[in-house]
């Protein structure tokens, strides 16, 4: 119990330095945020700012994961792209050159044979991982059993595309029979079930990588990951604190063409709270700011205001509500279609610091196959939604007075849009409740398939410039997995699903053709409302006045190359 | 004593208030009860009955808090209004000083003014079900500790001692947030795990320690005095005892531990709204106010401001008044160093 002193002096004083402190905006980086317990706000003690070798970056979420075989979170694959390569990467460059793909371990692009059911490389010669083990064929086939093993969170790329890894994952098969490789010849062969457009674009993400399987444990390392081949290495993993990212002293001499050594060792700080995180930055108290996150509304005039600083990046990503269809009041068309025309498109754009771009599309609008037409419903993105209209089709559904539970994560703007939403639906006749989680548990969380999370808070940034990379995670039946399941409507729609069968075999370079098919599919998606798509946010290239911002290189798909930093 | 004859500096421990006995060259009329002589003094106290009164207006404001709303503001608590109150930004209005806005909107466009006073209710409401759950399950266990003592004392104090030494914050967040997920079923009756109840419940279990040990320490010196074994040689039961004889001279203590523990359970319940492990958004509190008020600082300052001048003037307010109401129970159970 705390003792009383002369409680008026007292009181009085702590008001003023209440004040004081208040007034003078303090931007101390060991502030608390609002986020719950679980997950830290704190910083590493040793270093917030940045000497001539070191840069630091805030981020505002620790990765699902530091271990690639499990992480598959923009967090973690901004780090995996440089730390563990697979046979092919996205090119190191901003804007549409940055989506292109690069030979990496691979020699050269693969031969497509097979009716595009059999791709065959041969990897580069003499490649030592960090610890100076040589980079074997036989890796590649280690890395994706461990990532099937683990639990990977995109493992759906793995298993219904490559022969034998569903049954590898389900544990009746010892090993992934559709890879075949030669160490001594470093010929890789690997073999799908079916011909699958986008696999090249698989063979690029972080994840699909070489691992040492003499010494790579078969069991998840978040504190201490793999050696993997890269640029760079991870060390000095902390979890929910920070870690870094260390120059890779024997890459240099082995730098693959397109895959730049980096310059700057760098250090990752976690700071869960955006105004802080912002202030850091703006303050030169850190260099790069997290562009996963939003700056907020209190500094994003003052920020926007620095062109040798900052730049909006419009990259694909989506943010919608998911609307569970197994229970209600979403398993209603009508109800779902309420939602769809009652979600407040401007308000929600406001609130996330007038970065978001109204829509009402799952595919972005840099995407192929983004519908050109106006939104279904006579939805104006741009307007006030008609929430007379929303309240008679609930009425119509009979799902009125439903109870709802939204599921929010913990993270400015997504809580205050949750909030919005909640109360969006508590408008048009449902009985909404939030539920917030930590931000660094919240992913995770809807993605346990038995939680069935009603409603709530979702996005996706595209990991490949194909439609396949949204529809086959977040409305494709065969997603639907007990954990890391991002299917969250758990959606099954047979329209669906045929036409995604034929538009997953139509290889990466004929996208264009199918284009319209594509359209037509979202605007089938859109009208079902299985998802409520309301905007696609700018990504902020936001860094301090010591970083030299031309330099940077901004990938559309992994943000931030850090590879590209360098001091002025 | 010293050889002086006067008592030297030192600190003299503060003790337990007694009966309510005079002062030394206090004027007492003949007959009056202790606790009407607790009442004199603390009218004369003009200092403690101000801040009492200030806590008494920020109640009735709180409890005034619909009233507001519907016939000033013409708003409710958790209604968003971000087309108007936001700029294109997202930076809410500072405060007009008129009906609408009074004190400006919140980071979703709500009426600050509003919340305040709805957020108020939740921080009274839980403040004083933790304070009454405190002081029920204190004196419930300090008084059969204390007076039983034996097993059940070990027992009950065993308890005490495993709740005593957590820090309380993180008591209760971990409480609260497994709490909220689960809520709670007692059998008889269940709570929901979005009910302020359960914060309630968290503060006043996490106190409880803090008040029934000292209310076990004046029992076990209560316990050997005569008049309980006057009252035992009459061959009263034990549970008599204890509710007639044992109870009213525990009383003054309680009712001193009450401002006490109402200051703390209001400050807990902001402290774990602050974090995340108390009121649950979009329900306001001064607590979840403040928090969201922190990534506005900025720009829009009155957002933490506000709720903080408020939670302080209330804490303030009760504990000034406790300090009166300690001293009128017993003026010479001070903290004070002698020259």
């Amino acid at each position: 119990m705390q003792k009383l002193t002369r409680p008026i002096m007292a009181s009085a004083l702590a008001l003023a330095v209440v004040i004081a402190l208040a007034a003078c905006g303090s931007s101390n980086s060991s502030s608390t945020s609002s986020s719950a317990a679980a997950s830290s706000s704190k910083t590493t003690s040793s270093s917030t700012t940045s000497n001539g070798t070191t840069a630091t970056v805030v981020i505002g979420t620790f990765p699902q994961s530091l271990d690639p075989s499990i992480d598959f979170t923009t967090q973690g694959g901004e780090v995996h792209w440089l730390t563990y390569l697979g046979p092919y990467s996205f090119a190191h460059a901003s804007g549409t050159a940055g989506t292109q793909i690069i030979p990496s371990v691979a020699t050269t692009m693969p031969t497509v044979s097979d009716g595009g059911k059999t791709y065959a490389f041969t990897i580069r010669k003499g490649l030592t991982y960090s610890n100076g083990a040589p980079v074997k064929a036989s890796d590649l086939t280690f890395g994706i059993e461990r990532a099937l093993k683990l639990g990977w969170s995109a493992a759906s790329f793995l298993t219904s595309t490559i022969q034998g890894a569903a049954a590898y994952s389900k544990g009746t098969a010892k090993t992934v029979s559709g890879i075949t490789t030669n160490d001594a010849t470093g010929q890789t062969t690997i073999h799908l079930v079916s011909p699958y457009g986008a696999f090249l674009d698989i063979l690029a993400v972080p994840g699909v990588s070489y691992m040492p399987a003499a010494t790579t444990p078969m069991k998840p390392e978040p504190n201490s990951p793999p050696v993997g081949f890269g640029p760079y290495v991870i060390k000095n993993v902390q979890n929910n604190v920070g870690y870094d990212l260390a120059l890779n002293p024997s890459y240099a001499k082995q730098a693959i063409p397109g895959i730049p050594a980096g310059h700057l060792n760098i250090h990752f700080s976690i700071q869960s709270n955006t105004t802080t995180e912002a202030s850091m930055v703006l303050n030169n108290q850190a260099d790069v700011f997290d562009w996963g996150d939003t700056i907020p509304p209190s500094l994003i005039q003052q920020v926007s205001g620095l062109s040798d600083r900052f730049k909006a990046v419009q990259t694909n990503k989506t943010f919608y509500w998911f609307l569970n269809v197994t229970e209600k009041p979403f398993s209603s068309q009508l109800a779902r279609e309420a939602v769809m025309i009652a979600t407040d498109r401007p308000a929600l754009a406001r609130l996330g610091s007038g970065a978001l771009v109204p829509g009402c599309y799952l595919l972005p609008p840099q995407m192929t196959g983004h519908p050109t037409g106006p939104c279904p419903y006579g939805i104006d993105p741009n307007s006030t939604p008609d929430v007379a209209k929303a309240k008679q089709l609930v009425q119509q559904s009979g799902m009125a007075g439903q109870a709802v539970t939204v599921w929010a994560e913990n993270r400015q703007p997504r809580l205050e849009w949750a909030e919005n939403y909640a109360a969006t639906l508590n408008a048009i006749g449902f009985k909404a409740t939030l539920k917030t989680i930590a931000d660094a548990d919240y992913f995770s969380t809807i993605e346990t398939l038995k939680n069935h999370p009603q409603t709530g808070f979702a996005d996706w940034q595209q990991d490949f410039p194909n439609p396949t990379d949204f529809y086959q995670n977040l409305v494709d039946g065969n997603a639907i997995v007990p954990i890391g399941n991002s299917n969250y409507e758990e959606v099954n729609d047979p329209h669906i699903q045929s036409v995604l069968k034929s538009l997953y075999p139509v290889p990466a370079s004929q996208i264009a053709t199918v284009a319209s098919q594509w359209q037509a599919l979202d605007t089938y998606v859109s009208q079902k409302a299985y998802v409520v798509p309301y905007g696609y946010l700018s990504s902020p290239e936001f860094v301090s006045n010591k970083i030299n911002f031309g330099a940077i290189v901004f990938s559309p798909l992994e943000g931030n190359d850090f590879s590209s930093l360098q001091f002025k | 004593m010293s050889a002086t004859g006067s008592t030297p500096a030192s600190v003299i421990e503060e003790s337990l208030p007694q009966e309510g006995w005079p002062a030394a060259g206090e004027d007492v009329p003949p007959g009056i009860g202790p606790y009407r002589l607790a009442w004199r003094r603390l009218r004369r106290n003009k200092v403690a009955l101000a801040f009492g009164g200030l806590f008494l207006v920020i109640v009735i404001l709180c409890l005034l808090a619909p009233v507001y709303a519907k016939h000033v503001a013409h708003t409710g608590p958790n209604t968003e209004n971000v087309d108007t109150a936001l700029n294109q930004f997202g930076v809410p209005l500072g405060p007009t000083w008129h009906a609408k806005y009074f004190l400006g909107a919140d980071n979703v466009g709500r009426d600050v003014a509003v919340r305040l006073l709805y957020g108020g209710r939740n921080s009274l409401e839980i403040g004083f079900e933790a304070t009454l759950i405190t002081i029920v399950l204190a004196t419930l266990l300090g008084v059969l500790s204390g007076y039983f003592r034996g097993p059940l004392d070990g027992f009950i104090s065993r308890a005490f001692e495993v709740i005593w030494p957590y820090p309380v914050y993180l008591l209760g967040i971990v409480l609260g947030v497994v709490l909220e997920i689960s809520g709670l079923d007692l059998g008889l009756f269940k709570i929901g795990g979005s009910s302020l109840l359960i914060t309630a419940l968290v503060i006043g279990v996490i106190y409880t320690p803090y008040v029934g040990k000292a209310i076990r320490g004046q029992v076990l010196g209560l316990r050997e005095r005569e008049f309980i074994d006057a009252a035992r040689q009459q061959g009263l039961g034990n549970m008599r005892i204890m509710y007639e004889e044992v109870l009213p001279n525990v009383a003054s203590t309680i009712i001193v531990f009450i401002p006490l523990v109402l200051a703390n359970a209001i400050l807990t319940e902001a402290g774990l709204s602050f974090l995340g492990a108390g009121v649950r958004p979009p329900n306001p509190s001064w607590g979840t106010m403040i928090s969201e008020g922190i990534n506005l600082l900025p720009s829009a300052i009155h957002t933490m401001l506000v709720p903080g001048i408020m939670l302080v003037l209330c804490v303030l307010g009760i504990n000034v008044f406790g300090d009166g109401v300690r001293d009128a129970l017993d003026p010479r159970a001070k903290i004070r160093i002698d020259h």
